[in-house]
């Protein structure tokens, strides 16, 4: 039987964590994931996990990452002064092609900014934060329940992908409280072992190489530097770095239609609405306040990697109006994509975009 | 077993100058996890980015090459997360003082249950040459051109304030006590720091009279002064000729630790 | 046994000199093919190890070995009904 509760997006993520099997959590306090890591330091002991506070979230992520190694599913929580600190760390994870989940609650930035205010701010970031082409996993909720599932369907990706997989929430949407259904088990996709005999690096088809887990005798060097299929540090071969590289992209882009999620509405429309995160809510309300219209809204769980073939659920669109809580981050990808005008709604301040707001843009874009 | 056993042949030599001290400590702290009769299945070597942090590279066992200075935070995430797992790491001077210096201390006030052996060689090895935070005052690097003016870290007695169970200091040249050394920090549940002061003749030793590897050799071998004898003579009131610098075992205790398998 | 040194992995460092109680390592002349000049082995059957290392289970002094960065010092058996040469200095 599944239960149902009243809860506060930031622990609903931890909920979800823990319903994924997550193991292991490092992190360092911060407004506004801090439940998170207070609700994981508060049950992971009782499940023989493992909560650490560390010293900054430099070393927060660098623990998550050893920890994987050892073949468990961990996690970090932060927001941004701390997301920015862990970008070289999430490189490496992108390298050493380790499976580690990340929540940001995003705040507004830049530097102290917004503590306690909501933003989506980061969603470039986490894309293009570290140095060097990679391509990642990134979700985002819209609600207490999204909080929940999206963070145990991060675990499943990052796990199969064996990429980090970022939840990127936001401080309206970790702080509110809503009603939330715990399912009795989540299913999470296990990591995949390496066959015996075969090379820690060596990838088939689908570009990504199975696991060889610490301490059972697979003797595998993991290293950031540029490798080969043994693990060996092969830093100055240019081919051999082009190969890597491609590989570690084409095993994210090409999965694109696997791992899509997104909701769409109205696809017959002319007008759509492109959201993610806390902004859904305001289409929602505008959709609720004008039913007799036809206003599409294409609502992504899953914002990286982008999911263009989306758009194409609306092939009567005449303009995509993207409501965001920054500058048009997701806006400026969505018009790489289509010859239908792209028209960013940004919305800074920390709080969400007033109904009212939408229904002048979507008047405006007639 | 021995000790040779642990290296990964296909790939020695080593990417190191000739002379460099970094293979003499691998070597002392192989052979150490080797008589205490551990299996490389169950080890694990972790390290930085330097000269250094290479030395993973060539161990047989699984091992994990991080980034600049995080190394003790991903063998914490690692020990934690497997008790059962022996965790060694290697690091330098820059990597464990600079850039992970406060890595280095919350492992030390955490007493992570690991065994970390610094390759002190007094710079940045790898990158050519730059004053590290062990720099020795006046020492000529090819940041500090006119002479250090720095202050120097003493990366031992770091350790032993902020709380480790295990600290000790040899040097590349006392190959015997160094592997006692090291022997003792593998079995002591906690954190360990076992410090070696290393040649490195191309970048330290060239710009500072000691241009021959059997230089700074020589200079370890007759600047080391016991940790006993040094108290004694202190306690005589005697002098203690300034360049002199301790090598012994500083502190063994058993303060609470954490990822100590059960 | 017999010392040796892999000349595929040693650099010429010389540290094995600087420890060797007997002497037995001397400053080489002549490079090899990797263009590095091994030290030279002055009757190496002296080192205890070369007669006592099987008889006693384990290396004896082995101090060369351990110094010895690049790994490039080892012990070989003899080949089949190759002498074994027994020098002992007191
Ligand atoms: C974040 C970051 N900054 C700088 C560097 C460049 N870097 C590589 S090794 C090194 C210094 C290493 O010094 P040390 O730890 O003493 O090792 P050694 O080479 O002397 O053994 C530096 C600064 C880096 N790799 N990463
Ligand atoms: S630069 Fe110095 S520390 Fe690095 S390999 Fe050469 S001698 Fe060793
Ligand atoms: S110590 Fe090793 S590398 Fe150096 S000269 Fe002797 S055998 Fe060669
Ligand atoms: S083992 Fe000792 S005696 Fe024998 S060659 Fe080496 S240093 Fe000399
Ligand atoms: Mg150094």
């Amino acid at each position: 039987m599944s239960r149902v509760e009243f809860m506060q997006g930031n622990t609903a993520c931890a909920e979800g964590a823990l319903a994924a099997g997550c193991g292991f959590f490092a992190g360092y306090p911060i407004t506004p994931s801090t439940e998170v890591a207070e609700h994981m330091a508060a049950k992971l002991p009782k499940r023989k996990g493992v909560f650490v506070q560390m010293e900054d979230e430099i070393a927060s992520i660098a623990a998550v990452i050893g920890a994987s190694w050892t073949g468990a599913r961990a996690m970090t929580a932060t927001s941004g002064p701390g997301f920015s600190l862990m970008m070289e760390n999430l490189g490496y994870a992108v390298m050493t092609e380790t499976p580690c989940v990340v929540v940001n609650i995003q705040r507004g930035g830049p530097s102290t900014g917004q503590p306690t205010l909501g933003a989506q701010g980061d969603m470039l970031q986490c894309r293009f934060g570290s140095h060097g082409d990679y391509s990642i996993i990134a979700l985002s909720p819209s609600s207490v329940q999204e909080m929940f599932e999206l963070t145990a369907k991060a675990f499943s990706l990052s796990e199969r992908y064996r990429v980090p997989a970022f939840l990127m929430g936001d401080e309206i949407i970790g702080h509110m409280r809503e009603r939330l259904t715990i399912p009795d088990s989540v299913e999470v996709a296990a990591r995949r072992r390496l066959e015996p005999g075969t090379l820690p690096y060596t990838a088939g088809e689908d570009g990504i190489p199975g696991f060889p887990t610490f301490g059972q005798g697979y003797g595998v060097h993991v290293t950031g530097l540029t490798h080969d299929e043994r693990g060996y540090p092969a830093a100055t071969n240019p081919r051999l770095h082009e190969k890597l590289v491609m590989r570690l992209v084409h095993k994210v882009e090409s999965a694109r239609k696997e791992m899509a999620d997104y909701v769409v509405t109205n696809p017959g429309a002319e007008q759509v609405f492109i959201s993610y995160g806390a902004p859904a809510r305001s289409v929602f309300q505008l959709l609720h306040d004008r039913p007799g219209e036809e206003i599409g809204h294409l609502r992504l769980r899953v914002v990286w990697p982008f999911p263009e073939f989306a758009l194409g659920e609306f092939p009567d669109a005449k303009t995509f109006l993207v409501p965001e809580m920054n500058l048009g981050q997701v806006a400026r990808e969505i018009q790489r994509h289509t010859d239908v005008p792209v028209i960013p709604v940004p919305r800074l301040g920390g709080d969400l975009h007033p109904p009212a707001m939408l229904a002048k843009a979507l008047e405006a874009s007639r | 077993m021995s000790f040779r056993d642990w290296y990964r042949a296909d790939r020695l030599p080593t990417i190191y100058c000739a002379g460099c001290g970094n293979g003499t400590v691998i070597n002392c702290a192989l052979h150490a996890v080797d008589t205490l009769g551990w299996r490389w299945e169950d080890t694990i070597f972790v390290s930085g980015i330097g000269c250094s942090s290479r030395a993973p590279g060539y161990i047989r066992t699984d091992s994990l090459h991080t980034t600049h200075g995080r190394a003790l935070a991903f063998a914490t995430g690692i020990k934690l997360a497997r008790p059962e797992l022996h965790v060694v790491v290697f690091t330098g001077d820059g990597d464990l003082a600079a850039i992970g210096g406060n890595h280095f201390i919350h492992a030390c006030r955490r007493n992570v249950d690991m065994t970390v052996i610094c390759m002190n060689n007094w710079i940045y090895g790898m990158t050519g040459g730059q004053g590290s935070p062990t720099t020795p005052r006046g020492a000529i690097t090819t940041t500090t051109p006119y002479g250090s003016g720095e202050g120097v870290f003493d990366l031992s007695a770091l350790a032993v304030a902020a709380g480790a169970n295990h600290v000790a200091r040899w040097t590349s040249y006392h190959v015997k006590e160094l592997t006692n050394a090291i022997d003792a920090g593998l079995r002591t549940p906690g954190f360990s720091l076992i410090e070696v002061l290393t040649q490195c003749p191309t970048a330290y030793g060239r710009r500072n009279k000691l241009r021959e590897v059997s230089d700074t050799i020589e200079y370890l071998k007759t600047h080391a002064i016991l940790l006993q004898r040094y108290n004694r003579l202190v306690a005589e009131g005697k002098p203690v000729p300034e360049d002199m610098f301790t090598v012994g075992e500083f502190v063994r205790r058993n303060r609470p630790a954490m990822g100590v398998p059960p | 046994m017999k010392l040796a040194i892999d000349s595929s992995r040693c650099k010429g460092c010389n540290l094995c000199m600087l420890v060797c109680p007997y002497r037995i390592f001397k400053e080489g002349k002549e490079q090899n093919e990797r263009g590095i000049i091994l030290p030279e082995l002055d009757r190496p059957e002296r080192c205890p190890n070369c007669r006592l290392q099987k008889l006693y289970g384990r290396t004896l002094c082995g101090l060369c070995q351990m110094i010895c960065p690049d790994q490039a010092i080892r012990w070989d058996d003899e080949a089949k009904n190759e002498r074994q040469k027994v020098e002992v200095e007191f």
